[in-house]
């Protein structure tokens, strides 16, 4: 994956940090910025809707804001973040299953142009058939992950989308390093065989897009 | 015993978290076990695919950061306390100056009073006996009062019926003390005539209205036998002429009967 200036950014963010956890707003505010995306996206992927990823979102900053202070390692800021991320993901799982409703995104995928996700689409200026199959090709591998369990999900959002090495994420899910590896192998492999039902393959994704 | 790496050991492999003598070690393993390599492959292909999922793109909400030390001078708590404490004593101040407070400590008695010294009022205790006391006071009162109104009023009254019984008495006494004999006697006589002419009018008048009854009554009877001596005089009439029908009706019937002998014989003889 393609490192981006943001990317950059957050990997340097060491003096971000420090500042922010002595109280500095400014610092807490960039920080924001910088992690929001990220922080997002893996909402988003974990549950596959946007009205929760940004409650999620806004819950793990604000969050971030009160307890910061508390961080003691700087270097551990990204699986403490994440830790914040996750529990709000379950926390919101919890409750999904106890109201069982379901959002309209939910309820009708794959409306792309007139979906909110074709309007903040990175790639809206391309091609539009192009960009319409792209879409759709990612909500159809976004519904495959869907179907994991919620253990392997987290680990294999963590491992593939957000980059974190297996000691992050075992960190942030307070687990052992050999169980995040065991559960990304069998993420993988389950991965694997919903692709092969669904004839899901590069090559077949090559063509059609 | 043959090496047999683990799920831990191939994920670390295929994301490039071994070390070098690890990573050589399981090298060896796949070029013995291709079948393993190929099955790792295929883990490999399936992390390509997913990686066709692309992020959404989100605008980070504005952050609101409220610097330390922007909090003005007279917001801050400690002069927000001082100044509420300064209020506090002021108005304190001001009261007292115009309500003139007095403040006494005697007998183990703290006492803050404004304006004029409240007099000491003995508490007044009221008991049963007292109230009853007072009832049977206040009832005696009224009961005297009541008599003696009563007793001014019956004299009053008395007094003013024994004045008019004895004017009234006094003027007859006075008349009869003035009246002659002559008097008396011509107020007789006049009272008798005046009964007699009373009696004689009632009387004329009495027997003028008894003969117009009887010659209303007298009238009254000869119609009465005129009207019937006419209905009789008709009945008579009715009663003769009905004879009389009878009568002509019968001759008739005889003439008939005396006509049908007469012609009888005739007839046989022939």
């Amino acid at each position: 994956m393609a490192e981006t200036l943001l990317d950059i950014a957050m990997m340097h963010s060491d003096n971000l940090i420090a500042r922010a956890r002595e109280g500095d707003k400014n610092a807490q505010g960039r920080l924001v910025q910088l992690w929001y995306k990220r922080i997002y996206n893996f909402s988003f992927k974990f549950f596959f809707d946007h009205d929760l990823a940004m409650e999620v979102s806004q819950k793990t900053f604000i969050s971030m804001h009160k307890n910061i202070a508390a961080l003691q390692e700087i270097s551990r800021f990204k699986s403490w973040l994440y830790t914040i991320a996750v529990n709000y993901c379950r926390e919101e799982t919890r409750k999904k299953k106890s109201n069982r409703s379901y959002s309209l995104s939910e309820l009708n995928p794959g409306e792309a142009e007139e979906s909110y996700r074709w309007e903040e689409s990175l790639h809206r200026n391309e091609n539009p058939e192009r960009q319409l199959r792209h879409t759709e090709l990612s909500d159809l591998l976004q519904q495959c992950l869907m179907q994991l369990g919620q253990e392997q999900r987290e680990v294999v959002i963590m491992k593939e989308y957000e980059g974190l090495k297996f000691r992050e994420i075992a960190e942030a899910l307070n687990i052992s390093e050999n169980t995040v590896k065991s559960r990304m192998y069998y993420g993988l492999d389950a991965l694997k065989k919903i692709f092969e039902q669904k004839n899901i393959t590069q090559e077949s994704i090559g063509y059609g897009i | 015993m043959e090496y047999k790496p683990d799920e831990s050991m191939l994920m670390a492999y295929l994301y490039g978290e071994l070390n070098e003598t690890e990573k050589q070690k399981l090298e060896n393993y796949f070029e013995l076990h291709p079948e393993e390599l190929a099955k790792l492959k295929s883990l490999s292909d399936t992390r390509r695919v997913l990686l066709h999922v692309r992020d959404k793109e989100v605008i980070a909400p504005p952050v609101f950061v409220d610097e330390p030390g922007t909090v003005p001078l007279w917001r801050s708590s400690y002069v927000r306390f001082a100044v509420g404490m300064a209020a506090s004593i002021l108005f304190v101040l001001v009261a007292g100056k115009l309500l003139g407070p007095e403040i006494n400590y005697s007998q183990g008695e703290l006492r803050i009073s404004f304006g004029k010294k409240p007099e000491t009022v003995q508490p007044n205790k009221l008991t049963e006996q007292k109230v009853n006391e007072l009832i049977e006071a206040s009832l005696a009162k009224n009961n005297e009062q009541q008599a003696t109104v009563r007793t001014e009023e019956q004299k009053k009254w008395m007094q003013s019926v024994t004045d008019f019984n004895s004017k009234k008495i006094n003027a007859l006494a006075i008349t009869a003390s003035q009246a002659s004999k002559d008097q008396v006697q011509a107020f007789v006589s006049g009272l008798q005539q005046e009964n007699l002419k009373l009696i004689k009018d009632y009387l004329q008048l009495s027997s003028a209205d008894q003969k117009n009854y009887m010659e209303n009554l007298l009238a009254d009877f000869s119609g009465y036998l005129q009207e019937q001596r006419k209905q009789d005089l008709q009945f008579v009439q009715a009663k003769m002429n009905y004879l009389e029908k009878d009568n002509n009706q019968f001759k008739q019937e005889t003439e008939q009967l005396l006509t049908g002998l007469i012609s009888k014989p005739v007839k046989n003889n022939y």
